[in-house]
């Protein structure tokens, strides 16, 4: 009995075994800048997470009842909804909280994208960041198909079609990730292993990484050129704001759960069971992927047969993936943030995407076609009023981004965008020779403004 | 020349290189099993004709067409405005959805992106950037249809 007497809480009893007190005194020290921007955009990372530990909760709970197989997906989830009690909330849940987090995901993405979050030295949160994003994309598609219904089974057919696109192993990775040559049962047990084991494990990790960099580096600083900045305790301060928007996330989540269960009505963001896959079927009129593929649905659509050698399918995937390598590669692209300097350009790039995939997204929704059922809506009328609501969108962003932020003069991405859907809703011409007009006039557009700014920087040198 | 080979290789970085060969053949000894696992069995051949079961017939007179299953194709039977027989790939070749047959228009629609084929399989308007492979259709002298596995 002469050792030294232990503190005799829980605490104590823990800290003396494993050292608690440096990460309490991390903790505590553990602050959130102040600064010239809404605090809002920092919860947003948070709300994703928020939303994943709902999906993890509520696919727990619909894995107790699923059965994958061919007589048994579509059955075991027609079970849960009518038979099961509260299985019909389950389900809705974990529908509503996907797309919720989907959501939350690409609004936080865009605001660390506007406010420069991803400069020096947060890159590398920038890209685990896309390779979630990435991931959340895959949850979405492989658990599309676990219902076994018409529309999971199109979607499925189409998506992994597009997998042939890529050169040399196109064709082994499809096969690989079907199952077999064709769209089977075998697709839904690989997309189910992966729905439930291989992303949930991958997610996990790349969660896990991006709040490592989070914690070791604190939240990013508004730009030095904004305004000197204060903070705020993470603990409690912050850590209680936070608790109190997932309240309100589960709120909300409670509540369209319950009012509507089978999703908005959106095309792309229902989720009513319809009817059970039948490779015999045709696909239907009106089928559609889910709202966040929706730009890249059109984009197939509006690619000619045969483009430079290439056949349509496989350049428009060429260009979504070259689309999205510019997007995960932001952080070394732009050169005038690495330095602490604005940069209005990267801003604009962020606007001029919400564009494109905004006008695509439209035209892909038949927006200002006449839906008279049975009809195929007329492109041309879609295109037009699609046009008319992007170009209000620029007009609005325009004014807002003078107004609230003043610093950005830079607009000839978001003027591009715009340019696309001008050309190709109200002067006719098809999407791709509108698309390829307007990058060749945003080209010149560069290289005259950059002629210029030598010429004036030379200028201001003379004197 | 021998000389100076024998300089810059010392029996540490000859050994690391022994390692990483040996590393690397281990890993491709544990990866084949893998990849050879998930690569899917070899589906079962086009096998032999394939006649259309009496509910086949009936749904191709009632909606003009009807989707069969050859090995591992799909098979668009339909009956044109002359109660012509066809048969087409029913797999459209853009991104592989299942297309149908438009009576009304004559034309082969496919619902996922618009593509619009004619009833020889060739492309119309839309997407697609190949047309819809044929294969051999008869109708016998007793109503029955038989399609032949091999494309036209």
């Amino acid at each position: 009995m002469s050792q030294a007497t232990p503190r005799k809480s829980l605490f104590g009893w823990l800290d003396q075994r494993y050292g608690l007190a440096p990460l309490v005194e991390f903790a505590k020290h553990k602050e959130v800048p102040v600064g010239a921007h809404s605090m809002f955009w920092y919860y947003l990372g948070g709300t994703t997470l928020f939303f994943f530990a709902l999906q993890i909760a509520s696919g727990v709970l619909l894995l107790m009842y699923y059965q994958p197989g061919e007589a048994t997906s579509y059955e075991s989830i027609r079970y849960i909804t009518t038979h099961v009690p509260f299985g019909w909330l389950v389900r809705s849940i974990h529908c509503w909280s996907a797309h919720l987090m989907i959501i939350s995901l690409v609004v936080h993405m865009f605001s660390t994208l506007m406010l420069k979050a991803y400069r020096p030295p947060r890159e590398l949160t920038w890209v685990s960041g896309f390779f979630l994003f990435s991931l959340a994309l895959g949850f979405g598609f492989s658990g599309y198909l676990l219902p076994w219904n018409e529309l999971s089974f199109f979607a499925t057919a189409v998506g992994t079609d597009s997998m042939k696109a890529v050169p040399g192993v196109g064709d082994w990775m499809m096969q690989v990730l079907r199952g077999g040559p064709e769209v089977t049962i075998n697709t839904l047990y690989r997309f189910f292993a992966l729905h439930v084991v291989v992303l949930p494990l991958a997610a996990f990790s790349f969660i896990g990484l991006h709040l490592l960099f989070v914690q070791r580096q604190g939240m990013a600083k508004p730009m030095g050129h904004v305004a000197p900045t204060r903070g705020m305790r993470f603990f409690p301060n912050f850590a209680l704001r936070d608790a109190l928007i997932w309240l309100c996330c589960l709120i909300v989540v409670a509540t369209v759960a319950v009012y509507l269960p089978y999703g908005p009505g959106i095309p792309g963001m229902d989720w009513e069971l319809g009817k059970k896959a039948n490779p015999l079927a045709p696909a239907y009129p009106g089928i559609k992927p889910e709202w966040y593929f929706l730009w890249i649905y059109q984009l197939l659509k509006e690619f000619p047969p045969h483009l430079l050698g290439l056949e349509g399918p496989q350049a428009a995937i060429l260009v979504v993936a070259v689309l999205l390598g510019v997007w995960a590669l932001v952080p070394w692209l732009d050169r005038q943030a690495r330095r602490e300097l604005p940069s209005p350009a990267f801003g604009d790039l962020g606007m001029a995407a919400l564009l494109f995939i905004a006008y695509l997204t439209l035209k892909a929704w038949d927006i200002g076609g006449k839906g008279s059922p049975g009809v195929l809506p007329d492109p041309q009328l879609v295109s037009q009023a699609c046009a008319g609501i992007a170009v209000g969108l620029a007009v609005v962003a325009l004014i807002v981004r003078r107004l609230f932020y003043r610093q950005n003069r830079f607009f000839l991405f978001s003027g591009a965008a715009t340019l696309i859907a001008v050309l190709n809703g109200w002067a006719g011409l098809t999407w791709l020779v509108a698309a390829c007009t307007s990058a060749l006039a945003l080209l010149a557009a560069l290289v005259l403004r950059w002629l210029w700014l030598r010429r004036t920087e030379a200028q201001g040198a003379v004197p | 020349m021998e000389n100076r080979l024998a300089l810059r290789t010392t029996r540490r970085s000859f050994l690391d290189l022994l390692l990483g060969a040996a590393a690397l053949g281990w890993l491709g000894s544990l990866l084949y099993p893998v990849l050879r696992y998930l690569k899917p069995m070899a589906a079962a051949g086009p096998g032999g004709p394939v006649k259309l079961a009496q509910e086949e017939l009936a749904k191709l007179e009632k909606e003009r067409f009807v989707i069969l299953r050859a090995g591992t194709s799909r098979i668009l039977v339909l009956q044109d405005g002359t109660q012509q027989i066809r048969a087409l790939s029913a797999k459209c070749t853009h991104e592989g959805c299942t297309v149908q047959f438009v009576p009304g228009e004559s034309v082969i629609w496919c619902a996922c992106h618009n593509g619009r084929f004619d009833l020889d399989g060739k492309v119309l308007a839309g997407p697609p950037p190949r047309p819809l492979p044929r294969y051999v259709v008869q109708r016998a002298k007793d109503g029955s249809v038989t399609v032949s596995p091999e494309k036209a």
